[in-house]
């Protein structure tokens, strides 16, 4: 391997690494938003049934 | 509240693609290739950045291990077990880069040199606590166990960065951070103007995944309790 190839071998190993771990993160942040968004909306749903 | 909230983190997601770009471009073009190393010394771009971030992260668990045991709040917690699992990817990587770099420049992918085991050491510690963390199902038994252990990895690091100075090893010195002679007296200043633009998109990285993290597990937080709200 030259040297090029080791550069570009590590830049892609750190980048693709770091966007996974984004990544993985969004898709955890986007799965939390909406199950707290359904149990929220079924406790408010929850309360104005108790209120009639 | 909520919406500055979300627009600070847009602003610090775009500032982040900005510096990323600038340092790629300064890494990869604009610096010069090094007297002894050639081309090889790019990888020093993302290492020496890396490990630094590392240190950092490593630093706010060891600050915010001590104050959850002080004042036992979950916000301290939150922070530092957050903190530790950033810190665990940017010393994997720092781990990665350096057997990369060593495998063109010295043969070997890996050696047991002072530094490189202690680091190693400091990746195995913090996996552990992830681990710990996992194993624990009682938040404030897992906060306070991973506070303990969170506290006694932070000292892996002052033996890591003082090791080349302690031991015989293959790993140089630093070349940045040494007491004495400042940087730019060592270093050229076009690389370590390429140093500096990759060490900030780091920086700002770090912050940027801090606070995603963080957020998620105060939501999760909310999720649990909003759960137990309806169970009962």
């Amino acid at each position: 391997m030259r040297a090029w190839d080791f550069v570009f071998l590590t830049y892609g190993i750190v980048w693709s690494a770091i966007l996974v771990y984004v990544l993985r993160l969004w898709r955890k942040y986007r799965r939390i938003k909406t199950e707290l968004a359904l149990y929220q909306s079924g406790a408010q749903r929850d309360s104005s049934e108790e209120r009639i | 509240m909520a919406k500055t909230g979300v627009q600070r983190r847009g602003i610090l997601g775009g500032l982040v693609l900005l510096s990323i770009a600038s340092g790629l471009y300064l890494g990869l073009v604009q610096a010069p290739p090094d007297a002894y190393q050639g081309e090889l010394q790019r990888i020093m771009y993302l290492h020496v950045p890396s490990i630094l971030t590392a240190y950092l992260s490593f630093l706010i668990v060891f600050v915010a291990s001590c104050l959850f045991l002080w004042k036992r709040e979950r916000r301290d917690d939150i922070l530092a077990h957050s903190a530790a699992e950033i810190g665990v990817l940017f010393t994997g990587l720092t781990i990665i880069e350096g057997s990369i770099w060593g495998k063109s420049a010295w043969g070997v992918w890996w050696t047991w040199d002072a530094r490189l085991t202690l680091t190693a050491m400091l990746f195995l510690i913090f996996i552990g606590y992830l681990m710990l963390r996992a194993l624990i199902e009682d938040k404030m038994r897992a906060g306070i166990c991973g506070a303990v252990l969170g506290i006694l990895g932070f000292l892996d690091i002052p033996l890591i960065h003082l090791s080349v100075y302690w031991w015989r090893t293959l790993h140089q010195p630093p070349s940045v951070l040494r007491p004495d002679k400042a940087p730019w007296e060592n270093v050229h200043p076009s690389m370590l103007l390429a140093l500096s633009a990759n060490l900030i998109a780091f920086l700002l990285l770090y912050f940027y995944l801090l606070s995603r993290r963080v957020r998620i597990a105060e939501m999760e937080d909310e999720l649990e309790k909003a759960k137990l709200y309806g169970a009962t």
